[in-house]
Formats: structure tokens, C-alpha cells, sequence
């Protein structure tokens, strides 16, 4: 008798495990398959022209990704975690270092796995964070943590600290346009270049309860100046198109400047679309004020400096069409994509928290990312 | 190469639509990449390492295609290789193409009996492997591309119409985007197009000059089928071409799409593995570039800094070295103290000394260059030793493993290689004549002599010929490796004008002289009967009545009259000319029946079905006692004629008066309200 029922539940056990293993790998071949979609997909998305997504849906996507691969892949403790999402997310970068929201939704990611892990330990690793010289100088080799405890909690609590950061990125257009009505007044005349999304909204937004002139660069070669131009003619904003060379003879009768980024790099400076270095000089040149609309996932701790990210060279076609084919071999044609502005001509940043200096970008960043993970 | 091509037209609806369509549209997408060139184009370089390896800007060029077609998102392709097959395997299973989580599934077919594209593409249809479109690639094609549109209307066009065979990507931009005349126009001066396109009921055609054939295909799978019925087919020229000459019999269409930007090209000749490098290296791929690490390698990543200059990881660069413009170097490559390096690649593991001049040099892996030498538009291949002092001109090749110098100048197209051209004439003598041959050893020999000479004490290969030489099968040789366009040589220009004009469509397309009508009208008879007495099947005797119109150039709207026309007059053939009508339709209607699968075969579109009924009303113009709605209703039973077209045709009026006498024949009043009757009685169901 006793036997018996032994027998049997052997056998329920056996098949129980068996089911349990097949899922699992099924699942990891097709978190590897979506890995390298994304990976594809990036790579191709940075032809530079107009197919380029916006990168707020760069960042919902890697988080999304990233949150896929916490809740499927094989982890037991919260270092083995982040060793996979350092390992991910640097073939993220790689493919297309010039999209820095990539590296900078690992690093947040990053630093949420540490907050949870510091928080199922019971010790507050978030005032230990801020690291006074004091503190450097007696604690030694104690940053060291080497996070290899196992929390039942951890991947439940991760994923939910992902899911709230995913609802943030959703809301922070939103966000931003909501504070045009702070920066735009009536009857005034604004200027941008190309086309930003977040500027774009933020527009928008204001003009439904104010009358505003807008001035818009067309941003050669791409000239995404024209589409921003359509979309906010169709919203009944009077606009305006000007060539790149016109900035400065224009600028004299503008009140603001509203700009997007591509990227806010770690001195507060931008790595914006071509011409905005031009636009900014000659703002400074009138006195004009400059606001610069960036998210804060465009937040990146990086530096001008670090050449071989900094730049993006694509394909010359829009400058000299490849059929002058005469001439090509006689011509170095650069079509570079990014200029770099430097943070002394910036007055404002609006971010989705609100409207900062750009003295104050060292502070967000701090807040943001973990100092060890500035270099993944 | 420029491409002169027309397109005009609209595409008729297909007479019959395929009920397969709906299912082909899930059908993953396939490509065959064709890894072999079936020409020595770069010989002998090839002889150590096949094209598709050959390395472009420090990756493989099969790499590139493969890459291509990914992003195209090509699910599956069958890579076909021949020569070196086992080197092409290595490498593949080796990159990221074979790794598990690859979107494209790569499968090999090797065989060492190919030797044509014609080969490969009756192979692939022996085999069964494509199940819908597929696009069709050399393993030397380098492109950015975006061809889903041209996909996509590919799949439209064979919605609409069943027939469509082959698109070609690149070119001319109207209507229905369909080719009508193909031609290269290498050197060519004067440019001849065949009447028939102008005689053709097209409203509208262009004729472009200004297009670059970039060899990518997207084909149906009846291309594979046309290459196994068609054995004589060999390369996408023959393909092209006879489509296009075939074309109103076959019923097959070539249309093409011209690409407005990207970029895209095939490595056919060193001229152009030089100017697809530069451009390679000056970003016109875009975003396919060296740094790009496409490849997803190990230690092929590099960085990418001002005035195009790319950098491996480990490279070392000598005091006062400059790096002027478009550069790449690869990995652990050292370069000693004042070197002067411009628009070059250099490959892996290379070590150069100091003082040494580099100018649109291509230089491969683990390449030893010595002390001021200076080496201007050449290709330094694998392994390769280069001693102090030497010069290299314009246009020299340097294969595996061949040792050069000290203190020599190589003069212009000069080309070096381990292997002693003799060994190559006894393997392969197919491409050079007995008498050439003959020459060539002479001249080989003169050089061995003075080998030591020209390539220094030290040097070890053989000069395989130099343009210095005279107007021999050499110089020609060495021109196709660099590709014609560099030195035009006024002879061998000629020589291709003249074969080029041969092979054009015009001087084939002669109207055929009505004697040769007669023969064929004979012959279809002579043919039919000895169906008949020998019982003969249908099938053959299409394929024999195929092959008659070909030689006697017939076209089908021919083949079909006179076929009717055969036919119809059977019964006087066999029994005399004086029969009665009654005696007439026994004789015919069994006929009728036994052959109705040949005339299914050639009645197939409306028009079709108008053109038989024009000719079965001629013939019966000539014989009014025999007619009767009898032949007509017949062939209605019997599938040939489609009531839509009889009813069309009847309601022409007839031009003659015993036309329309004919036309009111009791009979076939009958026969027509029948019809109407049915109709309305199927309507009403």
C-alpha cells in the first residue's frame, strides 16, 4: 500500500519537472530571437534620413526588452542579473553607439536591480550612495558589494520597478508639453530646427491657448524642418520655413529658441542635430534664450570627448547624389549628422521633472545612474 | 556599364489566375546566392582563395551579399559553391550566419559540376527547393538596397499576371515597368533596336542610358524551370535575353525597378573591387561601413575618426607617420616612422617599415612591406613579402604568398603569382585556342628566364603577362582583371562591338519569309499525321510543333492559324476534295477531339480565342459548303473556345458580305442563342 502511493507520486513528480524544463528553453530561444530583432532593428534604424524613430520609442523598447530578459533568462542572484544586462546592453551599444538612450535605460535598469537589492537586505544603500571624500578615503574596499545573496522577491520586485519606469517614459512628452504655457506667451516669436517630437508637443500644447508665431530651420541635408513645419501649420500655429543660412538674419526678431537634443551629455552640453550649434551661437549672439526640451532618459554620463560615439557619418547621398558619378572620385564628400553644443549657450533645460540649468545636469545624473555604472 | 533599356506597355490580365497566390504570400522568403563567378576575371588570385572570400575593406565579400540579404529579411538561403567549396564552408560556419539565433537559415549545395549560373539554376529546380519568389545573387554583390519595395510590387504584378519570371533591380521608371530590350553598351558607339519594339502596340517607352546593373534578381520559380528547359542557357545574359526575344511566345516578362538611392554593385573586376573599396570607406554604404562590425567578429571592430581614417584595435603607427585620408587598417598592423599612407585598406597582422609611400593600395592580411617602397593602385594579396626599394605602378597584382624586391620596379598591370601560368593552360585550355596557346607558352617561358630580373634577387613567383606586351590573348586578360574601362583598347573594343551585334535581337527578328510559312504548314501537317498513324501524344506533338516554329521563326499568333488551318483541311487531305458537308463534319469532329489538348495549348487568352475563330471563319470562306455551327459547337464542347470569345466574335460584324452571310447561317444563329440562352440561365442561377 504505502509502496505504492510512493510510486505514484515519483511518477507526478518526474512528469512535473519534465514540463517545467521544456518551457524554459523554449522561452530562451525566443528571448535570443527577440534580442537580435531588436539588435537588427537598431542597426538598420540609424540611417540618419527621416526613418530614424524617435528615441523615446528607442528607450520604451530596450526597457521593455530589458524587463523581458529579467523575468526569463537564468539568474539566482542580483550580480549575476546585472553581469547579463551589462553583457546585453553592451551589444546594444555597440550596434549603434550614436543612440545613447540604449546605454542609458541599462543604466537605469542597472541601477534599480541595486536600490531593490539594497532594500531586500535591509540596508540603506541609498545614503551610502552619495560618497563623501570622507567616506572614500576610510571605507576602502567596501563599495565592493558583491551582491551574491539569493532573494525569493527580487525578480518580482525588479520587474515592478521596471513597469513603473516603462509608465514613466510613456507620460514624459506629456509632461513636458505641460509646462509650455510657463515658457510660451502670446504673440511671441519662436525658433526651432528640424523636427523633434517633444518640441513638437510642446508646441502644441501651447497653442491651444495661445497665438504664436513659429520660425523653423529646414535643417539641410535632411530637411525634417518641412515636416515639422507641415505638422504644426495643420495644428493652426503660423509658421514659417527658413533655410539654415538665414538663422542668423532672422534671429534678431525671435524671443525664444526651442530646441530638442538628441542627447544631454554629462557637462550639460548637447549632442543635437546638425546646424543647432549655429542656431545657438547666433541666440547668444542677440541674447536670446535658448530651452532645450529633453526627457530625462536622454540624460547620458557621457562626455564630448569620447570621439568614436560622438560622431555619425552617413551616407553623403543627400549632399551629392551618387549619380554625379564623374566627380566622386575626385571629391571627399562628409555628411555628418550631430553637432556639438556647448553648455555655455544653453539657458534651460525642461525635462520631464521640471525646468534646470545646465550646472545642474551633474546633480540628475548622480540621481539617475550609479557612479559604476557609468562605464558599462 | 550602362544599360539601355525600354519599357512600354501595359500588362494584360492574365487569362488564368492562380488559386496559389494566397498561400504563396506566407511562404518564408528564400534567396540563392550563387558563391562562384564561372569566370577567371581574377585570376590567379582566385586560384588560392575563391571570390566570395576575397577581402573587401577587411571583410569577406561574401559577407556583404549575406548581410544584404538579411536586411532584406530573407529567411532562408541556399548558398551554392564550386570552386573552393570547402574554404566558403569553413568561413560560413564560422561567422554569425550559422549561429543558432540567425534570422537567415543558410544551407551549402556544392557540386563540383557547375559551371554556369545555368547549372546552379537547374540544379535548384531539380532539387525542388524554392517554393515561391526568391532573389537570385552572385556572392560578390555589395549593396544597401532596400528591395522590399521592389518586392512587393513584384508580388502585386504576379497577382495580376501569372507569367512574370524574372526583376531585375535597377532600372527605368514608367508604366508597367516592364523590359523590352536589354543591351550592354560597353565601348559601344552606335546602339541598334529591333523594329518589333516600335512596331508593338505600346503607347509609351523610354529608353534609358544612365543605369548601373547591380545582378540582383528577384525571380518566380519558373525562372529555375525556364533554365532546365532551356539547356542552352548559361548566364543571365542568355536568360535575359531570351526572354525577350521569346517573349510574345512564352508569354514570360522581365520587369525592373530602378532603385533611386542606395547602393549597390557587383565586384566583377579589380576596377570595380577598387571603386566599391573607396566608396566602401567614404560611407556611400551607408549603414553598412567598417566600423560597423556587421560581421559580429572578434577583432574586426575598428574606429572611425575625421577625414575617413578607420583604426583596428592594436595598430601602431610610427613617428611621423600620416594617415591622410580614407584609411583603414586593420588589427595588430604596425607601420613604421614616416610612411605617407591615402586611400587604402590594409589588412591584419601586416607589418611595414618606414618611408613607405601607399597609394590606393589594397593590401590583405599578413603582408610584410619593407623600407621606402612605394606601391600606387595595386592589390597586395595574403602573405605577400615585399623587400626594400621596390616600386610598384599602377594597376599590379601581387597573389598569395609571392615574394618581390629587392630594389624593383614592377611596371604597370604587372601581375605575380606563385603558380607558373603553365599549370593553369593544361587544366583549363577552354578558354584560350591551340594557336594563342602556343604564343602564351613562348612568352611565359621568356618570362620565367627572367625572373630574377624583373622581380629581384630575392623574388620568388611568376609574371603572369604585363600590358607592356603586344595585342595578345595576355593583354586582354590583364584588361579584364582591371575591367575595360581603365585602357580602352581600340581592338578588342571592336572585336566585342562585333559580338555584341551579333547576338542582338534585330538581326534575328528578320520577318520570316512566306516560303517558311508554307514549310511550317507542311511540316504541322506532316507532323499531325504521323501523330495519327503512329498515335503519338499530345504533348509531343506540341513540343515538336514548339520546335518547328523556332526554326522557322514563327510567331504564335502564326502558329495557331495556321495550325486551325491544318486542322480544317485535314479531312480534304486525307479523303480528296470532293466531299459533302455531312461526310466532312464525321471526318473532322474525332479529329477535333483527338487534338484538342494542342489547341488548348495555344488558345489560351482572349485574343487567342479571337484569332482562331478569325481563321476558322477564313477558312470557311473559302469553303462555304462545308459550313456549319457544327466545327464551332464542337469546339466549345470540347474546351477549346470559351463562350465569351465566340459571342465577341459573332458580334463583329463581317467586313465582307459573305462574311455576314456567314454569320447568319441557320445554324449558327441556333448555336449563338443557345449560348445566350445558357448564359442567362447561369446567370439566373
Amino acid at each position: 500500500m504505502v509502496f505504492l502511493i510512493l510510486y505514484s507520486t515519483l511518477a507526478m513528480i518526474d512528469v512535473h519537472s519534465f514540463k517545467r524544463t521544456m518551457p524554459v528553453t523554449d522561452k530562451e530561444v525566443a528571448l535570443s530571437e527577440r534580442i537580435e530583432a531588436f539588435l537588427a532593428e537598431l542597426k538598420r534604424g540609424g540611417s540618419g534620413a527621416g526613418t530614424l524613430r524617435g528615441s523615446g520609442e528607442t528607450a520604451r523598447e530596450t526597457t521593455a526588452l530589458l524587463r523581458r530578459i529579467t523575468g526569463q533568462a537564468q539568474w539566482s542572484s542580483a550580480g549575476d542579473l546585472m553581469e547579463i544586462i551589462r553583457k546585453e546592453g553592451r551589444r546594444m551599444m555597440a550596434t549603434q553607439p550614436s543612440e545613447t538612450t540604449v546605454g542609458n535605460m541599462v543604466r537605469r535598469v542597472l541601477k534599480i536591480i541595486r536600490e531593490e537589492y539594497a532594500r531586500l537586505r535591509g540596508s540603506s544603500e541609498v545614503t551610502d550612495q552619495q560618497e563623501s571624500l570622507h567616506q572614500l578615503l576610510t571605507s576602502g574596499g567596501l563599495s565592493e558589494e558583491n551582491f551574491g545573496q539569493h532573494f525569493k522577491d527580487l525578480r518580482a520586485n525588479v520587474i515592478e520597478a521596471i513597469n513603473e519606469l516603462l509608465t514613466e517614459l510613456e507620460a514624459t512628452t506629456d509632461h513636458i508639453a505641460m509646462q509650455a504655457l510657463e515658457h510660451i506667451h502670446s504673440n511671441e516669436v519662436i525658433m526651432t530646427i528640424g523636427r523633434s517630437r517633444t518640441v513638437e508637443a510642446f508646441l502644441k500644447d501651447a497653442a491651444l491657448k495661445r497665438k504664436f508665431h513659429v520660425i523653423v530651420a529646414e535643417c539641410a541635408p535632411f530637411c525634417q524642418g518641412h515636416e515639422m513645419a507641415t505638422s504644426l501649420s495643420e495644428a493652426g500655429i503660423e509658421t514659417t520655413v527658413i533655410a539654415d543660412a538665414a538663422i542668423f538674419a532672422v534671429m534678431s526678431r525671435v524671443n525664444k529658441v526651442i530646441i530638442g537634443t538628441q542627447t544631454v551629455l554629462a557637462n550639460g552640453g548637447l549632442r543635437a542635430v546638425n546646424g543647432t550649434h549655429t542656431l545657438a551661437l547666433a541666440a547668444r549672439h542677440h541674447s536670446t534664450p535658448l530651452i532645450v526640451c529633453a526627457p530625462m532618459f536622454k540624460l547620458s554620463p557621457q562626455f564630448h570627448n569620447e570621439e568614436d560615439t560622438f560622431h555619425k557619418f552617413v551616407s553623403p547621398h543627400e549632399v551629392l547624389p551618387f549619380t554625379e558619378g564623374e566627380i566622386l572620385s575626385k571629391v571627399n564628400v562628409y555628411c555628418p549628422v550631430f553637432d556639438y553644443v556647448p553648455p555655455e549657450l544653453i539657458t534651460l533645460f525642461i525635462s520631464n521633472i521640471g525646468g534646470n540649468a545646465p550646472s545642474y545636469t551633474y546633480r540628475l545624473m548622480s540621481e539617475l545612474y550609479h557612479p559604476e555604472d557609468h562605464e558599462l | 556599364m550602362n544599360m539601355a533599356a525600354k519599357t512600354a506597355k501595359q500588362g494584360r490580365p492574365g487569362a488564368r489566375r492562380a488559386a496559389v497566390d494566397q498561400d504563396e504570400e506566407e511562404q518564408p522568403l528564400q534567396a540563392v546566392l550563387v558563391a562562384d563567378s564561372f569566370n577567371r576575371r581574377f585570376f590567379p588570385v582566385t586560384k588560392d582563395q575563391p571570390r566570395a572570400l576575397l577581402p573587401l575593406a577587411n571583410v569577406a565579400m561574401i559577407d556583404y551579399t549575406l548581410e544584404f540579404l538579411t536586411s532584406t529579411g530573407v529567411q532562408e538561403t541556399f548558398v551554392f559553391c564550386c570552386w573552393m567549396s570547402d574554404k566558403i564552408k569553413d568561413h560560413l560556419a564560422k561567422s554569425k550566419w550559422c549561429r543558432s539565433n540567425s534570422s537567415n537559415t543558410v544551407h551549402f549545395i556544392t557540386s563540383d559540376t557547375y559551371r554556369s549560373l545555368g547549372d546552379v539554376l537547374r540544379d535548384v529546380d531539380a532539387k525542388a527547393l524554392l517554393r515561391s519568389d526568391f532573389i537570385l545573387v552572385y556572392g560578390d554583390v555589395v549593396s544597401s538596397i532596400d528591395v522590399t519595395q521592389a518586392l512587393q510590387e513584384h508580388r502585386l504584378r504576379r497577382k495580376l499576371e501569372k507569367n512574370i519570371s524574372d526583376n531585375i533591380v535597377v532600372a527605368v521608371d514608367s508604366k508597367s515597368k516592364r523590359i523590352l530590350h536589354y543591351q550592354k553598351t560597353q565601348g559601344l558607339k552606335k546602339l541598334q533596336f529591333p523594329m518589333n519594339i516600335f512596331h508593338s502596340t505600346s503607347d509609351e517607352f523610354e529608353i534609358r542610358h544612365d543605369l548601373l546593373d547591380c545582378h540582383i534578381s528577384i525571380c518566380s520559380p519558373q525562372v529555375a524551370e525556364l533554365f532546365t528547359d532551356n539547356f542552352d542557357y548559361q548566364t543571365r545574359n542568355d536568360f535575359v535575353r531570351g526572354i525577350l526575344v521569346n517573349e510574345e511566345i512564352l508569354g514570360n516578362q522581365i520587369h525592373l525597378h530602378v532603385a533611386k538611392d542606395g547602393y549597390g554593385a557587383r565586384v566583377s573586376n579589380l576596377f570595380m573591387y577598387d571603386a566599391v573599396s573607396s566608396d566602401m570607406i567614404r560611407r556611400w554604404i551607408y549603414p553598412i561601413t567598417p566600423e560597423s562590425n556587421f560581421v559580429d567578429e572578434e577583432g574586426k571592430s575598428c574606429t572611425h575618426s575625421r577625414h575617413n581614417v578607420y583604426r583596428g584595435t592594436g595598430v601602431s603607427l610610427g613617428h611621423g607617420s600620416q594617415m591622410e585620408e580614407n584609411v583603414l587598417i586593420g588589427q595588430d598592423t604596425s607601420i613604421g616612422a614616416k610612411g605617407h599612407i591615402s586611400n587604402s585598406v590594409i589588412g591584419a597582422n601586416c607589418i611595414i617599415g618606414d618611408n613607405v609611400i601607399l597609394d590606393r593600395a589594397y593590401i590583405w592580411n599578413n603582408v610584410h612591406i619593407a623600407d621606402n617602397v612605394a606601391i600606387r593602385q595595386s592589390v597586395v594579396c595574403d602573405g605577400v613579402e615585399v623587400k626594400t626599394g621596390v616600386i610598384l605602378k599602377e594597376q599590379c597584382v601581387l597573389a598569395f604568398n609571392a615574394v618581390v624586391g629587392p630594389d624593383v620596379t614592377l611596371p604597370e598591370g604587372t601581375v605575380v603569382s606563385l603558380h607558373h601560368p603553365d599549370e593553369e593552360e593544361e587544366e583549363q585550355d577552354e578558354f584560350l585556342s591551340d594557336h594563342a596557346e602556343a604564343g602564351h607558352n613562348k612568352a611565359t617561358k621568356k618570362d620565367k628566364a627572367n625572373n630574377s630580373k624583373e622581380l629581384g634577387t630575392e623574388g620568388q613567383g611568376y609574371i603572369w603577362k604585363s600590358s607592356s606586351l603586344d595585342h595578345t590573348k595576355e593583354d586582354e586578360l590583364a584588361q579584364s582583371l582591371w575591367g575595360l574601362v581603365l585602357n580602352p583598347d581600340p581592338e578588342s573594343d571592336s572585336e566585342s562591338e562585333a559580338s555584341e551585334g551579333s547576338d542582338q535581337p534585330g538581326s534575328r527578328t528578320i520577318s520570316p519569309e512566306l516560303d517558311d510559312i508554307k514549310v511550317f504548314q507542311t511540316e504541322v501537317q506532316g507532323t499531325l499525321q504521323r501523330g495519327l498513324e503512329e498515335n503519338i501524344g499530345c504533348d509531343n506533338l506540341v513540343l515538336e510543333i514548339n520546335s518547328l516554329k523556332y526554326a522557322y521563326n514563327i510567331t504564335l499568333k502564326e502558329v495557331m492559324q495556321i495550325l486551325t488551318r491544318v486542322v480544317l483541311e485535314y479531312p480534304f487531305f486525307q479523303e480528296g476534295a470532293d466531299l459533302s458537308t455531312s461526310q466532312y463534319n464525321t471526318l473532322l469532329l474525332p479529329l477535333l477531339k483527338g487534338w484538342a489538348p494542342v489547341f488548348k495549348n495555344y488558345v489560351k487568352r482572349a485574343q487567342d480565342h479571337l484569332n482562331c475563330l478569325a481563321s476558322i471563319e477564313e477558312f470557311f470562306l473559302e469553303h462555304e459548303a462545308h459550313w456549319g455551327a457544327l466545327v464551332l459547337m464542337s469546339a466549345y464542347n470540347l474546351d477549346i473556345l470559351e463562350e465569351d470569345g465566340i459571342m465577341r466574335w459573332f458580334s463583329q460584324e463581317g467586313t465582307t458580305d459573305k462574311s455576314k452571310l456567314l454569320r447568319k447561317n441557320q445554324g449558327l444563329l441556333k448555336f449563338i442563342q443557345w449560348l445566350e440562352e445558357a448564359e442567362e440561365y447561369s446567370e439566373g442561377d
